[in-house]
């Protein structure tokens, strides 16, 4: 190993990869919790409420992630001040926004899956909507909804690297402001070039923590057919 | 008056016209060269799968794994950053097109994999009782149906191309998302860039989704309609 690479990886595990994890991890909370109310919520015939989510779901579906990312970073603080997020908020926002529309759409298709006698079991048994969905619809839908959950994680992990583009600091921006020090010359870098090596170490990193999700989202969905 | 108080469209996309139509025609162009060479990829590679061709196909599962669960940024960057250090050096054009099929490709082998093995198998036979040889059967009864079978998802995965052309920001290359930011940052008008993004790729995302719709009912099989 180069004396180059220790530090280099350091930087990239312990600056970096925190800074996905967490993006990743708000953002995967935050889609779960707006994607299925929003999904659940349009199967009620009401069709001003349903009118609406279609247009959040076509929308953020419809947008590459990154345009929202720039909707979120720049847009917003230009709007209202008080909107303003740093490039991980920013992210994290974006990633919200396209993973519920991604989880809605999921979860509408889940609950309305569930044959029309469970729902009208429910009501023989006296429960209302409420009492319907927590306790005989949703416990049914949300285990179809494991597969494509788990590989919108995969996804949502991913596409964390989008908050590199406005700067945020997470697994690759590490990994690009490694290649940058190191080329430049001493006494600050080396002036050697060591994209490959660091970009090959990120893409490691990804693959390692992606891999084992996309196999158990394929997993999954094998074992729920049948 | 104040810089980036103002809200006018109109005047932003006016007066900016040239340059906006071609960045649109860039990505319209750097789409279709993805797509077009995802499909190649696709067909060849997801028959190879299917077909459990040796050497090749676990090579093609290798490729279609390792470019699923990367991130697409971080493949662009090695295309543009890391290929240099072995002397090859692609423009911004190459890293585009080259980038967006090697991704579309991987995920249309999948697409084409599937299809090609939802293919019943009775059909295949009927193909070789005509007389057809492996090739021939492949040319004339998989691919045909296979590829029909594999429509819906793989225009799914055209229209992930088409939007993460617009990543091509990283490297600069003046498609859309790349030249409406780079007058924006000259003249402030980030909302009337912003708005533009979001009117164009909306319509076009919106239309191929349309596009699927009708397709699927035009071309899916007898015994699925």
């Amino acid at each position: 190993m180069p004396d180059w690479a220790e530090p280099v990886a350091r930087y990239i595990l312990e600056e970096g990869l925190p800074g996905t994890l967490r993006v990743a991890a708000i953002a995967l909370t935050g889609s779960v919790l707006v994607g299925v109310v929003f999904g659940t919520l349009i199967t009620i015939r009401f069709l001003p409420l349903q009118a609406l989510i279609r247009l959040y779901i076509e929308v953020f579906r419809g947008l590459p992630i990154l345009v929202t990312v720039f909707i979120v970073y720049f847009g917003l603080g230009e709007v209202a001040p008080q909107l303003e997020f740093d490039p991980l908020g920013a992210a994290a926002i974006a990633l919200i926004l396209w993973g519920s529309a991604q989880l809605a759409e999921a979860t509408r298709g889940a609950v309305q899956s569930i044959p029309r006698e469970q729902h009208e079991a429910a009501s023989a048994l006296g429960f209302g909507w409420i009492g319907r969905h927590r306790n005989v619809v949703m416990p049914q839908a949300l285990r179809r909804l494991l597969p494509p959950g788990v590989s919108l994680c995969a996804n949502i992990i991913q596409n964390t690297t989008l908050a590199q583009v406005i700067g945020g600091l997470e697994t690759l921006e590490a990994g690009e402001r490694s290649v940058e020090r190191l080329t430049a010359v001493p006494p600050i870098g080396l002036g050697e070039i060591h994209a490959f090596e660091i970009y090959g170490f990120v893409a490691v990193i990804f693959f390692l923590i992606s891999f084992p999700l996309t196999r158990l989202a394929a997993y999954l969905e094998k074992r729920l057919i049948v | 008056m104040i810089l980036g108080v103002t809200y006018d469209l109109w005047a932003f996309v006016s007066e900016n016209r040239e340059e906006l139509v071609d960045a649109a025609l860039n990505t319209l162009k750097v789409s279709a060269l993805g797509i077009l060479g995802a499909s190649v990829i696709g067909v060849t590679l997801g028959a190879a799968r299917a077909y459990r061709i040796p050497v090749l196909s676990p090579l093609a599962a290798i490729y279609v794994e390792v470019i699923r669960n990367t991130p697409f940024l971080l493949q662009i960057f090695m295309f543009f950053y890391a290929l240099p250090q072995f002397g090859i050096l692609l423009d911004q054009f190459t890293v585009t097109v080259v980038s967006v099929t090697v991704w579309g490709g991987a995920f249309n082998t999948e697409n084409f994999r599937a299809g090609f093995e939802a293919v019943p198998q009775r059909y295949r036979e009927a193909g070789t009782a005509l007389g057809f040889g492996r090739l021939g059967t492949f040319r004339n009864v998989l691919f045909p149906i296979g590829t029909r079978i594999a429509l819906p998802s793989s225009i799914n995965t055209y229209i992930s191309v088409v939007k993460n052309t617009s990543l091509m920001y990283v490297i600069g290359y003046p498609e859309l998302t790349t030249t409406a930011l780079n007058i924006a940052a000259l003249t402030v008008e980030t909302l009337e860039a912003l708005t533009v993004l979001a009117v164009f790729y909306l319509a076009l995302v919106w239309s191929l989704s349309a596009l699927i719709r009708v397709l699927e009912g035009r071309l899916a099989l007898p015994e699925a309609r």
